[in-house]
């Protein structure tokens, strides 16, 4: 059983500290204890740190790697080349992902009764989420630069589970990408949902997000700010993004009648 | 003292006429066109606030930055009597998009909004002057080019910096906005900080036109003249500041549009600098805003930059214009 192991991506580190003790955590990277974008910033705090790059990863003298798919294949190269056993965590698209990723992490750290009970506890929480039959509302889950989330998406799998049908598709064809303000004017969606609010980003790409309309748009409309921790990674929690975006429907359905 | 006419020449009036009326057009049909297809005649509140909102503002923004951008572009190659010269290759824009970018990671913007135009406008000067003290004030065009070419690479390098100081997790993304600029989705308020400063520069750049016509007969004629070479100098750098500097702070580095536009007009303009100022001011205006609504008529499956536009059409126009030079310059 792995005792010291390393995680060099923000959502192997948040299953990591699910699912091990932490003296078993060698180090994670600094984001996974950044309430900004970590569902549990206050359980990361006091694990080490580490930069990333292959060198600093060797100062743990790691018996387990946990690295994500993107941006870090020079280093896992790297680091098996030099005999050091590294599990790549594909990124969960959608809810069926999110379990294969616990159980992908579970497994290499020899956890796997831990992580059935996580994946039950999220089954539990999704089946109280389902929605009532009927016609579901629309929502779009807009963004920093005006990118929203498109099919394919761990957020549109969310979208989906609470109920909500992903407006996105009906701006553009294509998976992702921006939408024009104007398009949001015109045909607005039932439910607004905002990753950020304005005055969280200082930069010139957020000003979409301050842009008046959005603020009518907020005052006329439902709207909730879900924040980037509860749907960046696929984790368990991404039942709390279900459970708020769930609420949300049920609002919308309320003030209707 | 009349003009000898040009081949293509116009008489004055009726060329600025003419691109007044091709402005006034193409203003037009910016606010005609649009995702939504929500066209000029359409009744309704969301009409309404796609109009008022969203067009509105896109389309008098279009119309100043490109007229500050053209303006500048002809008062830069009249008064440094330089064919190449213009805002973004001298490294103006660059210095600009940097105060910006400056005002509004150092949180100053979120202070107060005139930050924002005067970070620019403050950095677009530093960039101006830098790029006159290093090509020295007989520099040839290479001198220039090779100056704003260093005066660009820092104000680059430093942007780039900025960003990844701030921890901003869409440093990458955003730098992109700053160099390929853009009039997507701005609003009424970023008109309001922007277009007093724009017009202030722009009315002062138009001051310059007896000064550049009598600085093609040289300095010494041009002071012979009457014609204050200081005072002129002054108008030529703080009103490119001021337009150039407040526009791109709003809209991100615009390319070519101060290249192409006064070599464009200069033959209509019967080659005289001073007529060129007004006439690159409205061209300059009405070339932005077509380009802008070519893009949203030509949508692909994402939006195209401006930026991205004006600089597939201008850099091959500047190696045209680099193929001239060399030929006249050559031995």
């Amino acid at each position: 059983m792995p005792r010291r192991i390393v995680s060099l991506d923000l959502c192997t580190d948040q299953l990591l500290i699910e699912l091990v003790a932490p003296n078993r955590i060698a180090a994670v990277t600094h984001l996974a204890a950044d309430p900004a974008v970590s569902a549990i910033p206050d359980k990361a705090r006091g694990i080490p740190i580490t930069r990333g790059n292959a060198e600093d990863v060797l100062r743990y003298d790691p018996d387990l790697v946990l690295a994500g798919p993107f941006g870090v294949s020079a280093t896992v190269d790297l680091l098996r080349r030099l005999g050091h056993n590294v599990v790549v965590v594909p990124l969960a698209q959608d809810l069926n992902g999110v379990r294969a990723s616990v159980r992908a992490v579970a497994g290499a750290v020899g956890a796997s009764a831990r992580g059935e009970a996580l994946i039950a506890e999220l089954d539990r929480r999704l089946l109280a989420a389902v929605p009532p039959a009927g016609t579901a509302p629309t929502a779009v889950i807009y963004q920093i630069g005006g990118t929203v989330s498109g099919p394919g998406s761990l957020a549109d799998a969310a979208l989906a589970a609470a109920g909500l049908r992903n407006m996105s598709v009906a701006y553009r064809p294509a998976r992702g990408g921006q939408v024009p303000l104007e398009l949001l004017i015109a045909k607005p969606p039932d439910l607004l949902v905002l990753a950020s609010n304005a005055d969280e980003y200082r930069t010139a790409l957020a000003d979409n997000l301050r842009h008046p309309l959005i603020r009518q748009l907020r005052q006329r409309g439902a709207s909730i700010e879900l924040p980037w921790r509860y749907w960046l990674c696929g984790t368990p929690h991404i039942a709390d993004a279900i459970e708020r975006l769930a609420q949300a429907r049920a609002g919308i359905k309320a003030r209707r009648q | 003292m009349r003009d000898i006419p040009g081949r293509l020449g116009l008489e004055p009036s009726y060329l600025l006429a003419a691109l007044a009326a091709m402005a006034a057009l193409a203003f037009i049909m910016s606010l005609s066109v649009g995702p939504s297809g929500i066209g000029i005649d359409a009744a309704g509140e969301a009409r309404t606030l796609i109009f008022y909102e969203i067009r509105l503002p896109r389309a008098v923004l279009g119309t100043l930055v490109g007229g500050a951008l053209g303006l500048s572009g002809a008062a830069l190659q009249g008064y440094l009597r330089n064919p190449l010269a213009e805002p973004s290759l001298v490294g103006v824009s660059g210095g600009a998009a940097l105060g910006a970018v400056l005002a509004i990671h150092l949180g100053l913007s979120h202070l107060l909004a005139l930050a924002l135009p005067i970070g620019g406008l403050a950095g677009a000067a530093v960039a101006m002057l830098a790029v006159v003290a290093l090509a020295g004030a007989h520099g040839g065009p290479v001198t220039l080019i090779l100056a704003g070419l260093a005066v660009s690479s820092i104000a680059t390098a430093l942007i780039s910096l900025a960003l990844n100081l701030s921890q901003n997790p869409f440093a990458s993304v955003e730098m992109v906005l700053w160099m390929m600029g853009s009039l997507a989705d701005r609003s009424l308020t970023q008109l309001w900080i922007s277009a007093p400063f724009i017009l202030l520069g722009c009315a002062l750049l138009l001051t310059v036109a007896r000064a550049l016509n009598a600085l093609t007969l040289g300095e010494d004629a041009a002071s012979s003249l009457g014609i204050d070479l200081r005072r002129t100098r002054l108008a030529v750098v703080a009103g490119t500041a001021l337009s150039v500097g407040a526009a791109t702070a709003v809209t991100g580095i615009i390319g070519f549009i101060g290249l192409i536009v006064p070599h464009m007009l200069r033959p209509l303009a019967q080659y005289r600098p001073g007529l060129l100022l007004p006439a690159s001011l409205l061209g300059g205006a009405a070339m932005l805003l077509v380009a802008d609504v070519a893009l949203r008529i030509v949508q692909p499956w994402v939006e195209l930059r401006i930026g991205v536009l004006t600089a597939l059409i201008g850099a091959p126009f500047f190696v045209w214009l680099v193929l001239k030079t060399r030929a006249e310059l050559a031995p």
